[in-house]
């Protein structure tokens, strides 16, 4: 049990350890959950045909019937030297890979034809090869990590970089789109990716005139080429990208600015220099400006990028609130997403887990009514997030911060939450309790918390939580019942006062310490 | 050992003399002990594998059980392998026994497979997964066996290995078994129970298969709940549509061939449905997002069970489940909606919670014979799993919304309970006991021990209810009618006691007196706590809200009620009568005083009773501080009155401390504390016999006993001095000695100081001369080898203690005669750097004034090296005057004051009754030591012209030097 001095307190937060205060989000490499839906997707197949007008040889598609030829016949046209037989042939694989269920990649890989379609790519005299050839490999990239390697294998990284300068776009198009599923399977081909020196012809990609549909496309990429930590992508590399991302990020279309938030988001989920890097943009305003977007595929990424932010320095942080991420967050706790509710309650105990003038601005910008609000009635991920908050908040805060939060009523939901069914959250309010209940006895009062302790229900929920199967909560209740409540009511017992001398009762400290 | 013929023939022998009654056999004196044999071969090779043999194959089922359980408990003691420790199972065996121990639990019967399965998953505790990675397909295989005892082996070892996923922290390591499991589990979990559920429809007609496939659901109900705890597994969330659906239609079935006649034990259907209500609770509370869409029809199933579901206790756990499940639904703002319909609210409010509400024979049962359980549950709020409760918390959920409605339609159920009631009372009673109940849960908001309840529904007329419904009762003549009713009636007022008006509490006081005499223990019991609450209220400027003058017609009745309470069968160690003797002392006051040599009789007989075998630490303690309550009102209005009381009580003490009673000897201390106190003159002899047995060491080793016997040792001080240094010179060492004792301790030390303090201030100095250089040393190798800050506190507050007493130049005397310069090291390094870590009104007093005499009263200050140190002295000392106290304790010693004192195992207790007053050694002397200051430096600039204003000038800093002018103005000195 640790005594703060009041005054002591007032400096800044001494002796709390911040790694174990601010936390960053913490992917865990196990998950019971199903991936996540609002992740951001790192393959994609390319099963539309948005590209039929500029692609001649899918306008005959329909004029003929289509006659699927069988593997054996797709390998012998793939590897004849008739161009036609190759076209075909090459159209049928992507046809093959392109159908809706199933695509069966393995059965191409298995065909060995990898090699030869990327020498197809290198067909400068044949578009219409090179982009059936470009698609077909684009979705065996889109599978597992087996199927991307086989790509990568064939040698099709140097061959898709050059097509990015391709006087055709949608064969630029096509192959931004096979660098993307590559980038995206991992850090090692991302790390490759850029060692062949990807992104100079893709940014290059980017003007005022690009088409929105390939913008998009191009987007996406960048962003897998700014993904994926251990390691980071390479410093150089992400100081290349980060002006266009930033140009992206003020473009119109909300797909645009999702994938360039998500990339950003990748950037700040890092070591608090590469943080620096993102904030020395000045790009934090725009970004909390973008949480506030109605669109939730926006403001998933950019609360994502933000929180990454205030998980770095006080000073990194005090640049997020600076940009006014807490005037935002009210609405977001209170969202109809209680994904986004828990990630905004995530940011939120970031902050908390900074000095008390940070702490201060939680309070002045009205976070107080939100917060309890979420802890009485969120949904439970978002829950547990809050009582992070709280936790923090008590750790932090100055005595007066403390009671500011007890008197916006945050005691009601936090007691509540020791029926929560996870030990971790249960023994996190317990020592949070035990906290108020220090900062109580400072102030004399902890008679005063122990009777709100007790008529809110919190009495018999911590005497229940004594029998908790989880060692480390039971003794934390047993602590908190032995200090503060096992006690007969002496206070109670004491002689009334001013009746006369005799009655006067002494201080207990001059007669038994104990 | 080798796994021969012979030496399970051996061990046959042992396990069997281990099951001999006769402990002779099984525990001789002299030969080796059937029990130490097998614990001295428990280490050897193959002794687990000769049990599991026989387990298997022994002829004789006894000598098979037998070995199961010495297997099981071989296992607990042994398989875990400590660090550092030797591993205590070979690995041959190891590997031998998790080959062999799942096909061997399940071809056991039942009685043997539980043995093994406890084993299987303390085995698994340790190896599990990593070090026995077959276990899981090894298991999962035999849910293809259609064996269902087989496979409820299997379900229950399963059980056992994953419950512990409900309540251990997420960590990596966790989560990667629990993926593990889910992956080889989780799928044919899912067709196990599909599969077992078509079984009960194909089944539905033969009892005991269905007994058999519903021992199976309710373990598959079980794991389904370990498996979701910690998160919702991408699994079960695919096939939620499966579990739910199918958990959804077992909330419905019923099967009379399930039903069982017991009223008391819960059935395999309640077991079951009871789990999954469990199960879907877990869901609505952590997955809410995934489970919104089946909520509601759970909702629907889990109210329509319970309308079905009858009084029996043997439903209580299901029914509770349900009702709380519905609480919690029903707060949440998304589905409020499912509540919302007026008929809905009706129905739930009509059959689900009146009926929940109602006094069953078990609780009437309690009533009359178990009357502690029922007061604890009823009064003290251990009720959590009852129906009453859960129905209770149903109320307060569906108030949150719905406070108009529901108020409006339990008041029609109210009426005509009452009216029920009204009919025919002798009868229907427990309708009115309903409906105060349903009252109670309707207003009560918030409610806490020492206020009832603070928050209440304000459409309920409390006061009305209070007039028409509660008073009649307690009104009539008789009091042992319907005693449930009485003690509701009581507990009424008890609770409510905020929201009825005074005059209502008035006119309640005396019928409460009056059923301070009935029969039912509940009844008095209530009654005595409920006057103790209501002395306890306070009015305005704090006083007690009911006063001693509108008590006065009552005194006599309400004492002589209370001590026959006592006398009543079942509470003659009742603490809350105890309590309520107490509070009516601390409220009378003088008006109890003619009553007193009756009271002091009873209450010593009493005492005397109790002594022989404390059991009631509560009834005990108020029992004392009822005595000294009557020794203080009685002596403060005739301090004469002191000798009756030693009279009544010191053969009962006597008694006390020659049995050594434990418990009470520090409350006996206290007592004699107060009275010794009490005592205007020289210290009477009585007194003296007993001073040389307080000094013995056996007493001061029981750590309940120092801060009381500090307390009478300091009585003894105040009182008898003189008496001491003359009658008793020779025990001054043995009372040193207590102290050099106390201040050995660091929890202690403080105590130490108490009585160190005492004899500086009362002894004549000339009887602790020899002793005093001694004292100092001491202090001082305490200082250097363990200082802690409470220790320098206390020694502060007695150095200038002793500086007030004995003037400053003594002080500075002895320390240089103890060790050149020490007066100069202790204030450089003490005094100046930590006196603003006193803390007190009186120590920093006594602080303030000695540090005054340092400064204007000793020469060396003046005229020696020490002036350097004159400035930085008084700056400290209007510091002390001006800053706040400094709290800082050092890192290391955060633990000091919890881990070393004595805490909750002492047996000490504290009387309130017996406070000591606070005593001011100083206080005489100088009222306003800020004003003493003042006047001290003028006396020393008279004396030495320009030396003080010069120093002051040079190198005090500008803000001290604005206070210290402050001082002499008031003072109205100024300095030459």
């Amino acid at each position: 049990v640790k005594k703060h001095s009041q005054h002591m307190k007032l400096f800044k937060n001494k002796g709390k350890d911040e790694t174990s205060l601010r936390r960053q989000r913490m992917e865990v490499s196990i998950e019971l959950r199903k991936a996540k839906k609002d992740e951001q997707i790192l393959k994609r197949r390319n099963i539309s045909i948005h590209v039929k007008e500029e692609n001649p040889s899918l306008g005959q598609e329909r004029a003929y019937e289509i006659i699927q030829p069988s593997l054996e016949e797709i390998v012998e046209a793939v590897n004849g030297e008739d161009t036609e037989l190759q076209l075909l042939a090459t159209q049928a694989t992507r046809r093959l890979l392109s159908r809706h269920k199933d695509p069966p990649i393995n059965q191409i890989i298995e065909l060995g034809i990898i090699p030869r379609m990327v020498e197809f790519l290198g067909r400068a005299d044949n578009a219409a090869l090179q982009f059936e050839a470009a698609w077909a490999l684009t979705n065996i990239a889109s599978g597992t990590s087996v199927h991307t390697r086989a790509v990568v294998e064939g040698g099709a990284i140097p061959a898709f970089v050059s097509l990015l300068s391709s006087p055709h776009m949608h064969i630029s198009e096509q192959s931004v789109w096979a660098l993307g599923n590559i980038a995206g399977d991992g850090p090692l081909y991302r790390d490759a990716l850029i060692a062949y020196d990807v992104i100079p012809p893709l940014l290059a990609l980017v003007s005022p005139g690009t088409p929105v549909g390939f913008l998009r496309n191009i987007t996406w990429t960048l962003s897998n080429l700014c993904r994926n930590k251990n390691p980071c992508p390479p410093l150089d590399a992400v100081k290349t990208i980060l002006p266009v991302l930033i140009f992206l990020l003020q473009h119109k279309d909300k797909e645009v600015i999702s994938d360039s938030c998500w990339a950003v988001s990748y950037l700040t989920d890092s070591s608090n220099d590469r943080i620096q890097i993102v904030v020395d943009t000045g790009i934090l305003p725009r970004l909390v400006e973008l949480m506030d977007s109605p669109d939730v595929n926006v403001v998933t990424p950019a609360l994502r990028a933000v929180g990454n932010v205030v998980t770095g320095t006080d000073e990194q942080t005090q640049e997020a609130i600076d940009a006014g991420v807490l005037t935002v967050l009210p609405r977001l706790l209170r969202h109809t997403k209680p994904v986004i509710q828990k990630e905004a309650a995530w940011i939120l105990s970031n902050i908390a887990a900074g000095p008390y003038q940070q702490i201060q601005q939680i309070i002045t910008c009205g976070l107080l009514p939100p917060l309890v609000e979420l802890l009485s009635k969120g949904d439970f991920k978002a829950q547990k997030e809050a009582v992070w908050v709280v936790a923090n908040f008590m750790t932090g805060g100055t005595v007066d911060q403390v009671i500011e939060l007890v008197r916006a009523g945050i005691l009601k939901p936090l007691l509540n939450l020791l029926l929560a069914k996870d030990s971790k959250t249960i023994l996190t309010i317990l020592e949070t309790i035990s906290k108020l209940f220090l900062a109580a006895e400072k102030l004399g009062e902890t008679e005063k918390l122990c009777l709100l302790v007790e008529e809110l229900d919190g009495l018999e929920k911590i005497e229940g939580l004594q029998n908790h199967e989880n060692d480390m909560v039971y003794r934390a209740a047993l602590d908190i019942i032995e200090k503060y409540f096992s006690g007969e009511e002496n206070t109670d017992l004491e002689p009334q006062t001013g009746q006369d001398g005799l009655y006067d009762f002494s201080v207990e400290k001059q007669d038994f310490d104990f | 050992m080798e796994l021969s013929d012979a030496n399970l023939q051996t061990l046959t022998e042992y396990l069997k003399k281990t099951l001999d009654p006769d402990p002779a056999i099984r525990r001789p004196v002299y030969s080796l002990t059937a029990e130490k044999f097998l614990e001295s071969v428990e280490g050897s090779q193959n002794y687990p594998l000769l049990l599991l043999t026989l387990l298997e194959k022994s002829q004789e089922n006894v000598i098979k059980v037998c070995a199961s359980v010495t297997f099981k408990n071989y296992i607990k003691r042994n398989w875990r392998i400590v660090e550092d420790e030797p591993n205590k199972i070979c690995e041959s065996d190891r590997i031998a026994i998790k080959a062999n121990i799942v096909p061997l639990m399940l071809s056991s019967p039942e009685q043997i497979q539980k043995q093994l399965s406890d084993a299987i998953s303390i085995i698994g505790r340790e190896d599990f997964p990593q070090k026995w990675p077959d276990l899981l397909t090894e298991m999962v295989n035999r849910f293809q066996s259609g064996d269902f005892h087989v496979i409820n082996g299997v379900l229950r070892t399963a059980h056992s290995l994953f419950k512990r996923y409900r309540h251990e922290f997420k960590s990596n390591e966790l989560w990667t078994e629990i993926k593990l499991v889910l992956d080889a589990f989780a799928l044919p979990l899912t067709n196990l129970f599909k599969a077992t559920i078509e079984l009960c429809s194909t089944h539905a007609n033969d009892a005991s298969a269905l007994k058999v496939l519903f021992s199976s659901l309710i373990l598959i109900a079980k794991l389904f709940y370990s498996l979701n705890f910690q998160d919702l597994p991408e699994f079960f969330e695919d096939n939620m549509e499966t579990w739910m659906t199918n958990f959804h239609s077992l909330l419905t079935l019923d099967n009379k061939l399930l039903q069982t006649d017991d009223e008391e034990e819960a059935g395999l259907l309640e077991l079951l449905k009871s789990q999954i209500c469990d199960n879907a609770a877990l869901y609505a509370q952590k997955y809410d997002e995934e489970f919104q869409p089946y909520l509601p029809r759970f909702v629907t199933a889990i109210w329509n069970l319970l309308v079905t579901t009858g009084q029996e206790v043997k439903y209580d756990l299901l029914v509770s489940n349900a009702i709380q499940f519905l609480a919690s639904v029903c707060e949440r703002p998304h589905y409020k909606h499912l509540f919302e319909d007026q008929n809905t609210l009706t129905s739930i409010c009509e059959k689900v919670v009146v009926p929940n509400m109602e006094f069953r024979a078990a609780d009437e049962e309690a009533f009359e014979d178990n009357s502690e359980e029922y007061i604890r549950r009823d009064l003290e709020g251990s009720d959590i799993d009852t129906r009453r409760r859960a129905a209770c918390d149903l109320v307060r959920g569906l108030c949150k919304f719905f406070e108009g409605p529901v108020t409006g339609i339990f008041s029609g159920y109210v009426n005509s309970m009452l009216q029920e009631y009204a009919k025919n009372p002798s009868v229907n009673w427990k309708h009115k006991d309903a409906a105060i109940y349903l009252v109670t849960s309707l207003a009560s908001k918030a409610q806490t021990q020492k206020h009832g309840i603070t928050q209440a529904n304000e459409l309920v007329n409390l006061t009305e209810f209070f007039v028409n419904h509660i008073q009649p009762d307690l009104k009539s003549a008789t009091v042992n009618e319907f005693p449930v009713l009485k003690a509701d009636g009581i507990k009424y007022i008890m609770i409510f006691r905020n929201q009825v008006p005074k005059e209502q509490l008035l006119v309640s006081i005396p019928l409460l007196i009056n059923h301070l005499q009935a029969e039912s223990i509940v009844v008095h019991t209530y009654a005595a706590h409920a006057l103790e609450r209501l002395f306890t209220m306070r009015g305005t400027n704090n006083a007690t809200l009911i006063t001693a003058a509108e008590m006065a017609p009552f005194v006599e009745v309400l004492l002589t009620n209370l001590f026959k309470a006592l006398t009543l069968p079942g509470s003659s160690e009742n603490e809350y009568i105890m309590k309520a003797i107490m509070r009516s002392f601390s409220l009378l006051q003088e008006s109890i005083i003619p009553y007193i040599p009756s009271v002091i009789t009873q209450l010593t007989q009493k005492l005397l009773a109790v002594s022989k075998n404390p059991s009631k630490p509560h009834f005990n303690h108020y029992m004392f501080e009822s005595i000294c309550l009557s020794i203080r009102i009685t002596c403060k209005a005739n301090p004469e009155a002191v000798g009756s009381f030693e009279e009544a009580l010191f053969l009962v003490f006597t008694e006390i401390l020659q049995n050594d009673v434990q418990e009470f000897i520090p409350y006996v201390f206290q007592v004699m504390s107060l009275l010794l106190e009490m005592h205007k003159n020289e210290i009477p002899s009585s007194y003296m016999a007993l001073f040389p047995h307080l000094l013995q060491p056996v007493l001061w080793e029981r750590t309940g006993n120092i801060p009381p016997l500090v307390r009478l040792l300091q009585a003894y001080l105040e009182r008898g001095a003189s008496t001491i240094a003359s009658a008793a010179a020779d025990k001054i060492p043995g009372l040193l000695g207590v102290f050099q004792k106390l201040i050995a301790s660091k929890a202690n030390d403080h105590q130490g100081f108490y009585l160190l303090n005492s004899i500086i201030e009362h002894m004549p100095p000339e009887s602790v001369d020899q002793y005093r250089k001694q004292i100092f040393i001491l202090l001082f190798q305490r200082l250097q080898n363990s200082k802690t800050t409470k220790f320098i506190k206390s020694f502060l507050v007695f150095i200038n203690l002793y500086c007030v007493r004995y003037g400053a130049l003594a002080l500075q005397e002895i320390f240089d005669s103890i060790q050149p310069k020490m007066f100069g090291m202790v204030l450089e390094k003490i005094i100046i750097p930590e006196i603003q870590k006193v803390s007190g009104q009186v120590e920093k007093k006594i602080c303030a004034v000695g540090i005054t005499k340092i400064l204007t009263e000793c020469p060396p200050m003046m005229d020696t090296e020490y002036t350097k140190l004159w400035i930085p002295l008084l700056q400290a000392l209007i510091g002390l005057f001006e800053l706040p106290e400094d709290d800082t304790i050092p890192d290391e010693e955060h633990f000091i004051d919890i881990e070393d004192t004595p805490g909750y195992q002492t047996a000490f207790s504290q009387l309130a009754f017996a406070g000591k007053k606070e005593h001011d050694p100083v206080g005489q002397m100088v009222n306003n030591p800020r004003i003493h200051l003042a006047q001290s430096l003028h006396k020393l600039s008279t004396a030495c012209p320009g030396r003080v204003l010069s120093m002051l000038s040079t190198s005090l800093n500008a803000e001290a030097l604005q206070y210290l002018q402050g001082y002499l103005q008031a003072a109205s000195v100024s300095l030459l």
